[in-house]
């Protein structure tokens, strides 16, 4: 096998986050004290030996960058304080990029301008589309469904969630080309992409591996306090998406309902998940109390910012309906999806949500090889008694 | 105030080999030499160590002679429990103003006869064996100290008046001894304060301090000399002899996160040279050692470690992460095995030697005006000239004090700061050491003025 080493690289990487590899002496330590490496999938040294020999396709090809959760470990520890966890992240930043053909979240993570710019544009193309497109408006009581049609707005919805799904999972196909694919000698029984398939359901739910990088602090649920954490952000995150796309005839409504209603308290507490995880990221990046968020992309700001200001706008055009004070709640509603359209546009395919997707089907695309390699191995080793006898 | 001034034409702080070294190079030619020594007896880290690396010579059999000829040598006046506070410039050299600490004992008619050792009810870790073993508060550093005499320890002192009784000798033993300071007038100073060592707890993840089968360098030092505290290497939680032992290199060193970035020079050879022993003294054991890169760069150095691998001494280039305890005080060693396709793998031993490195002992800045580098070693900023030279003229550096290193390289620079002391004498001052050796005179004849 042939190599090409690209020395350029490491520069390259940069551009997605505060990368120090240069630094690295391959001790190996940060694979040791890494809760989640093991020999099958040892990293992040392997990675950074990578990088630094500007491996491009090694890189691309492995799914390790996914199985890192950032318990940053790696970086306390580090003899060469090289900032091993910090570079796994940007090296997620530069898959994210590499999965996506379009070239777009390539120029989003590399660039302000064009990540600031396109939340403005798309925000400006809501804005625009209200303002020559809107219903009627009623002042005399809050009639939102006749200033924004609910079937028009969920027929806006759809062609989002197709348009978006249409770009993940064409990344995600992308993905599993390299990773999957790239080993032309591993053969692939069509029958463990079914029955590895739990994986993925089960892994988007749990997190379950997030669970391991808080095992120094305690076993119950209470005190692994970085996956309990991510698992209200992730719950509160589900079921508004479920709220807004597949309920939203039943959600955006015209009808004030008691305060025990579950379209009340589902949103309430969807939109306490939503601020409490966004809030959690934002105080954690400006105070930078843990090593997960020390360093900080502008990618990174970009998210949580956007989620603050959706469940922010969210409260207030529910006060403002609930008051009937209807001109407020057009105007907010309007700006609500402004905020809510970019976020979703920019960063689902993108950005920082994609890992939403990446990181389960990485846990899959590898059990599924893992298994393959045990099978191949095991028929090899058949094969060979069979010939001797 | 002062009452009592020494002229000497060197002063050489502290009594380790270096020192010692130095002292001997200096006397012998002629020159009048004082040693300033901090602790109760000369001898430094030397005399801790069991062999030396790379002819597996017994420590004791070089250090105790020197440790002898420095105390009978007719041109070095030893000043133990002795402390340098002030350097002032006088000529074309210096005054130091040296504190010399109470011992409680008189040096001078103490016999060394351990009577008030046995009387003494307080018993105390003794810092000599690194805690594995007991002294009391009146007694005698250790069985080879310099000068032999006894020290009383008032931290832990009952003020019981046992070895006050017990002590033959009338007055020897004095609770109302007072600090004294002297001056010594000098033309050029020696630091050869040494080193010590990093502290073994210093890597959490390493649970020295807390597993009591994490031990460092030093401390198995002592467990493999003869002059130990079992007699034997037993391991310190349940004195079980160890099956299988690891040494954990770079742990005290090349480590940003302790603040050490250098190499210690010398943890390779004597983990190495450890193993070799260990591989003696327990036949049967099991002995692995984790390293990042063995550097082996001395005179028969190389040779010397593959001798240690044709012995069947494991080496595994793996930098060890993390050490937890399990069953039995035993312990497991986390690593990723980069040799072997990057493997994770805890590997199970019951004793761990963390390899420590070296940090300097003292810090001279304040007391000699000499600069420190920016690994807090003195200074040596004409290395490929005049190596012993510091920033400050008339004031040399000799071993470890310098920068890490090893023995064989320390008895090279104290010699080398010898050398430059005597042409540092001879240019400034014009002083022939045939005068010295001509007049006879010893400094302690000669050179004791009272006020």
């Amino acid at each position: 096998m042939t190599y090409r080493v690209d020395p350029t690289f490491v520069d390259e990487l940069k551009k997605y986050g505060h990368v120090n590899i240069e630094d690295c002496f391959n001790c190996g330590n940060c694979t040791a004290i890494c809760p989640l490496s093991t020999s099958e999938t040892p990293f992040p040294r392997k990675n950074i030996r990578q990088a630094q020999l500007g491996l491009r396709e090694n890189l691309l090809e492995s799914v390790d960058p996914w199985l890192c959760y950032y318990c940053g470990e790696c970086t306390l520890t580090c003899p060469r304080q090289a900032e091993p966890a910090e570079a796994q992240m940007a090296m997620r930043r530069w898959l994210t990029a590499q999965y996506d053909w379009t070239g777009l979240a390539r120029k989003f993570y590399t660039s302000k301008v064009w990540e600031i710019g396109a939340v403005f544009f798309l925000a400006a193309f809501i804005v625009v589309t209200f303002v020559l497109f809107h219903g009627p408006i009623v002042t005399d009581h809050v009639a939102l469904n006749t200033f924004a049609p609910v079937h028009l707005v969920e027929l806006g919805d759809y062609v989002m969630l197709v348009g978006l799904s249409f770009f993940l999972l064409s990344n995600i196909f992308r993905m599993y080309l390299f990773i999957v694919r790239s080993d032309k000698s591993l053969k692939i029984p069509f029958k463990l992409y079914i029955t590895e398939a739990w994986q993925l359901l089960y892994n988007t739910v749990t997190q379950i591996r997030y669970a391991k990088c808080d095992e120094e602090e305690g076993q119950s649920f209470w005190e692994k306090t970085r996956w309990r954490n991510h698992l209200i952000i992730v719950s509160g995150y589900g079921l508004m998406f479920t709220l807004v796309v597949v309920f939203l005839r039943w959600f955006q409504t015209d009808n004030y309902y008691p305060i025990w209603h579950p379209q009340r308290w589902l949103g309430y507490y969807a939109t306490i998940a939503l601020l409490f995880g966004a809030g959690d990221a934002i105080i954690g990046r400006i105070k930078k109390d843990n090593e997960m968020h020390k360093y900080s992309h502008p990618s990174d700001w970009m998210f949580p910012i956007l989620l603050l200001l959706t469940a922010f706008t969210g409260i207030l055009l529910h006060t403002f309906r609930y008051l009937g004070l209807p001109l407020p709640t057009y105007y907010t509603y309007v700006i609500h999806l402004a905020i809510l359209t970019p976020m979703l546009v920019l960063e689902v395919p993108f950005g920082k949500w994609a890992h939403l997707a990446y990181r389960p089907f990485a846990i899959y695309f590898e059990a599924i090889k893992e298994k393959a390699k045990v099978l191949q191995e095991s028929q090899t080793t058949a094969d060979a008694y069979a010939a001797a006898d | 105030m002062t009452n009592k001034r020494l002229h000497v034409d060197a002063l050489v702080v502290g009594g380790g080999i270096a020192g010692m070294q130095t002292s001997l190079d200096l006397g012998d030619q002629g020159y009048q030499v004082a040693l300033v020594e901090k602790t109760a007896s000369i001898g430094g880290n030397m005399v801790q160590l069991s062999k030396v690396f790379p002819t597996l010579d017994c420590a004791s059999c070089i250090t105790t002679p020197k440790m002898s000829s420095v105390h009978h040598h007719d041109n070095i006046k030893l000043l133990t429990s002795s402390e340098v506070q002030k350097v002032t410039p006088h000529g074309d050299g210096f005054i130091a103003e040296v504190l010399l600490k109470p011992t409680y004992v008189n040096n001078d008619t103490c016999t060394g006869c351990q009577k008030c050792e046995e009387a003494c009810p307080v018993d105390i870790l003794d810092e000599y064996d690194y805690g594995f073993n007991a002294r009391r508060a009146a007694y005698i550093p250790f069985p080879t100290a310099i000068p032999y005499t006894a020290v009383i320890d008032m931290d832990h002192c009952i003020f019981c008046g046992q070895c006050i009784k017990a002590c033959p000798v009338p007055d020897c033993i004095d609770f109302n001894m007072q600090p004294e300071v002297i001056e010594i007038e000098t033309s050029a100073i020696v630091i050869s304060t040494g080193f010590k060592v990093t502290p073994y707890d210093a890597k959490e993840e390493y649970g020295a301090g807390k597993f009591r089968n994490v031990i460092d360098g030093l401390m198995m030092e002592r467990l493999l000399a003869p002059t130990g505290p079992y007699g034997h290497v037993l391991r310190p939680s349940d004195g079980k002899l160890p099956d299988s032992i690891a040494y954990v290199q770079c742990a005290g060193s090349r480590d940003l996160t302790l603040g050490v970035p250098y190499c210690s020079r010398v943890c390779c050879m004597y983990a190495i040279k450890q193993a070799m022993l260990l591989a003696g003294a327990l036949p049967m054991a099991d002995i692995t050692i984790y390293y990042m890169d063995i550097r082996t760069f001395g005179k028969q150095y190389e040779q010397f470690y593959q001798n240690a691998k044709a012995m069947g001494i494991e080496f595994v280039k793996a930098k060890v992460a993390r050490i937890t305890e399990v069953e039995n005080q035993d312990l497991n060693v986390r690593v990723e095995l980069i040799d072997e396709n990057s493997q994770v793998v805890e590997r199970h031993h019951d004793l761990v030697v963390l390899s420590v490195g070296m940090l300097p002992n003292y810090d001279p800045q304040a007391v000699f005006s000499i600069d420190i580098a920016e690994d807090k070693f003195v200074e040596t900023p004409y290395y490929h000239n005049s190596p012993a030279a510091t920033t400050r003229p008339g004031i040399f550096a000799a071993g470890t004090a310098a920068g890490p290193m090893d023995i064989v390289d320390t008895i090279v620079t104290a010699g080398s700061a010898a050398a430059d002391v005597a042409a540092y004498i001879q240019s400034h001052n014009g002083h022939k050491a045939e005068t010295a050796v001509e007049t006879q005179t010893t400094v302690a004849e000669r050179s004791v003025d009272h006020d």
